[in-house]
């Protein structure tokens, strides 16, 4: 019953893209929309294929992924801390909370000329933009997760002899790491956006670069084939956050 | 304020005053003074808000007193179960048993040994390696009652812990809490707004106000132990002493 209802659930979500794709595809070859702007998924896939195997898709998404990571990395470990620290000390909270409250106002593109004035044309300015819009995810998915932590757990902790640091390691921390884990999907998402968007204006490779270099020639079939690799990427990122989270967070496996 | 402890003595509670937002604020507990006998087990009766849970919240150190006096048994340590779900839900219910042993420094061996133990007196012997998110609210009460027995403090403190369960699983649970309980007799104070459950289970009930709550009276409970649910309400004493409990409840 319920395996025949997933299976239902399944086969009916396939159904429009199905369709879209086998549309896409009868059009492009009886030419109703232009093959030059719209080539058909069938030319995507099979210049995708030649030019990953060429190895200059894989470079570039490789150069992609590694600004990605290295961004994502050092924007949530330091929004993590700042965050928990928030949650936990009313100094540090009221320090730190209306600059960063300010600071994520401002669209993360828009402090890309900025940027490059202060580091200029380097991957330390990529790496930062993506750093930048991460830091401030993490750290309000931070600070909301320990302000939401129920205060009975608080309570039995303290009740059990648990001081100030205790209650924040073995109460605070676990308690806060599910909004820490929607905070980080979240982020990666936004990541995605912002290293495609400055490498469509500062960069010469990755796939941000190959897409707007393509677009710019008029070589579509290769614009779609970035479009394609950095999608795949997206979701290979989000799979392997989700995998951490299954690990990291075993009571909510089920 | 001061609190001091009276060795393996009574739990001793002395004009009493907790109120929450400063001066002009909500006054909890006015004046409160109460004596629990040691090793007995001492229900709390009143109508919620009346400021039982502050009365335990107090004790365990989580309000601050605005003036009285505590003097806690047996060089003052407690064990505390609140009301409501208080199972941490990222530990098993055994490391949740275990969570007060580890804080007073028991190996991890020792403590999940005594954990395992106590979850099988619940009759949980088969679900230690559960996460609360797994259990039923009945069996979940049951991991935060083990929990409160398991650091053998001279003191427990608990708060509602079966008011959420149907009545059915309430009884069996009872049940089980006084064996675990008479096998330590500890002092216990028990807060319920349920007569009859203090009637099945104390030694001693008293009767809380309307806020700002102080006792209105302490009753001996006059049945011997072990008691039955079922037969319990046969005896006419109990008509009687539910009345007069119903009585002080039901006073302005």
């Amino acid at each position: 019953m319920k395996a025949k209802r997933l299976a239902r659930g399944t086969l009916l979500g396939l159904v429009l893209p199905v369709f879209l794709v086998a549309w896409w595809q009868v059009a492009a070859d009886r030419e109703w929309i232009s093959p030059l702007f719209y080539p058909s998924p069938s030319d995507v896939l099979e210049r995708t294929w030649d030019q990953v195997l060429n190895g200059s898709l894989v470079d570039d998404t490789r150069i992609t992924a590694y600004r990605l990571l290295l961004g994502f990395v050092f924007g949530a470990a330091p929004g993590l801390v700042a965050g928990l620290a928030s949650g936990v000390s009313r100094v540090v909270r009221e320090l730190l909370y209306p600059l960063a409250t300010a600071l994520y106002m401002v669209p993360r593109i828009a402090l890309l000329p900025l940027v490059l004035v202060a580091l200029s044309l380097t991957d330390t300015a990529r790496v930062f933009m993506v750093a930048f819009s991460v830091f401030f995810i993490v750290y309000f998915s931070a600070l909301s997760g320990v302000e939401q932590v129920d205060r009975t757990h608080i309570d039995t902790a303290r009740a059990f002899g648990a001081g100030r640091t205790r209650v924040a390691i073995s109460v605070l921390l676990p308690g806060a790491a599910p909004a820490v884990f929607s905070g980080l999907r979240v982020a990666m998402g936004f990541a995605l956006i912002v290293i495609v968007g400055t490498e469509f204006l500062a960069a010469n490779d990755g796939l941000g670069a190959r897409i707007w270099k393509s677009y710019q020639i008029f070589d579509f079939v290769s614009m779609y084939a970035g479009i394609v690799a950095v999608t795949l990427l997206g979701v290979a990122l989000a799979w392997v956050l989700l995998v951490a989270e299954w690990l990291a967070l075993p009571w909510r496996r089920h | 304020m001061s609190s001091s402890a009276v060795a393996a003595g009574d739990l001793v509670i002395d004009g009493l005053s907790v109120g929450y937002g400063g001066a002009g604020g909500l006054r909890a507990i006015e004046r409160l003074s109460l004596r629990v006998e040691a090793g007995s087990f001492h229900a709390l009766l009143g109508p919620s808000g009346c400021g039982k849970s502050t009365l335990l919240k107090a004790l365990a150190g989580l309000v601050r007193p605005r003036v009285g006096s505590i003097a806690l048994p047996g060089g003052g340590s407690y064990a505390y179960v609140p009301q409501g779900s208080s199972c941490f839900p990222w530990l098993r219910a055994d490391e949740n048993v275990a969570y007060g042993l580890k804080l007073r420094g028991v190996g991890r061996r020792e403590r999940i040994e005594r954990a395992r133990g106590l979850l099988s007196d619940l009759g949980l012997g088969g679900f230690a390696r559960s996460f609360p998110s797994q259990l039923s609210e009945g069996m979940r009460q049951r991991v935060a009652i083990a929990r409160g027995f398991a650091v053998d403090a001279p003191l427990l403190l608990m708060d509602e812990p079966l008011s959420a369960l149907d009545f059915q699983t309430k009884v069996g649970v009872q049940g089980e809490l006084l064996q675990l309980w008479e096998r330590r007799r500890c002092t216990v104070l028990y807060v319920t707004h349920d007569i009859d459950e203090a009637l099945a289970l104390a030694d001693r009930v008293s009767v809380f106000s309307h806020r700002p709550g102080r006792i209105l009276e302490t009753i001996d409970v006059p049945f011997a132990r072990p008691r039955s649910y079922a037969t319990l309400r046969e005896r006419p004493e109990y008509g009687v002493t539910f009345h007069r409990l119903f009585e002080l409840l039901e006073a302005p």
